[in-house]
């Protein structure tokens, strides 16, 4: 993958956090998976598809997801993950792509995005395309965040 | 058009590609619709949809189904779902059935140009799926390896 897509995407996770309020979210590891399985609870996942072809999924505990979804609501305390926090989840991984896919298009990669979609459950394991993944790692005071980006070139 | 006509193409790919594919008859229930969440059964299969329409289809079954499904394809039998091959399978077809249904609706109406994205094979326990502001319509097809739910959330973009 090219590194000019890496970096949107990095830019377009630290830019929408501290929009929202997680300014202190940082960006911890890159690494690249074969394979993805995550021990995360809660994943969003948003297809891209035009110049570039693929998912990016962000993937957290439930812990850090009511965490984030808390500070985006103004720090009113989620006590439970219902709809509430999930739809706010939503919303976070649809302006994260949003923003990278805005500053993908300043690259010249012309890329759409679908509608975003949250998974959780327990033990899970996941396969996003056959293709290799690339995981980036953010942390803040909510938490981890994994973001893994896989696109078919 | 109606929300839930536009299961129907789904539909008609799921039987063909049981049928043409795997060599299975496949009887469809009634369709419901589901709100914007579900419940999965183990594996869920995720195919986006862009351009024209943007939204998602799901291919939902059970672990015993996901596996059973696998071994046709393959010819292989299976221990776990987690084995590359199933979910590989449970993409491929996924993959298949999204291809030929979203062709037949491109043919018909022309313009729409609808894309699709690659597929996503998700597998764990107690899973629920939720679609921020999109209402999906679903339709339990029974095979004679178990049930699978076809799902489908839409809408068409407005120009």
């Amino acid at each position: 993958m090219d590194i000019r897509c890496v970096n949107s995407f990095i830019s377009g996770l630290l830019n929408v956090s501290g929009m929202l309020g997680m300014s202190s979210m940082e960006r911890k590891g890159l690494s690249k998976r074969a394979k993805l399985r995550t021990e995360n609870d809660v994943n969003i996942i948003i297809g891209l598809v035009g110049d570039m072809r693929g998912s990016v999924v962000l993937s957290m505990q439930e812990a850090t997801a009511r965490n984030i979804a808390s500070t985006m609501m103004g720090g009113m305390p989620v006590e439970k993950f219902d709809m509430m926090p999930k739809s706010a989840l939503c919303e976070l991984a649809n302006m994260v792509a949003g923003n990278s896919v805005s500053l993908l298009e300043k690259e010249k990669v012309l890329v759409n995005i679908t509608p975003p979609t949250l998974i959780n459950g327990k033990n899970m394991i996941t396969m996003i395309s056959q293709v290799e993944t690339l995981v980036v790692e953010f942390e803040g005071q909510e938490g981890k965040i994994e973001m893994n980006v896989a696109t078919e070139d | 058009m109606e929300g839930n006509s536009r299961i129907i193409q789904f539909i008609k790919a799921t039987n063909t590609v049981f049928k043409d594919m795997l060599d299975l008859t496949v009887s469809s229930g009634q369709m419901e619709n589901e709100g914007d969440s579900f419940v999965s059964r183990g594996v869920t299969v995720i195919v986006g949809f862009t351009g024209g329409w943007k939204g998602l289809f799901f291919l939902d079954m059970s672990q015993e189904t996901a596996m059973k499904l696998a071994t046709i394809l393959t010819g292989e039998d299976y221990q776990s779902v987690a084995e590359e091959e199933v979910l590989l399978s449970c993409a491929e077809v996924g993959n298949i059935i999204s291809g030929n249904a979203t062709t037949a609706v491109n043919n018909a109406q022309p313009g729409l140009n609808i894309r699709l994205t690659p597929p996503s094979v998700f597998v764990g326990e107690d899973m629920s799926i939720f679609n921020v502001r999109l209402s999906s319509w679903s339709v339990l097809m029974q095979t004679d390896f178990g049930a699978i739910k076809i799902n489908v959330a839409v809408e068409e973009v407005k120009k």
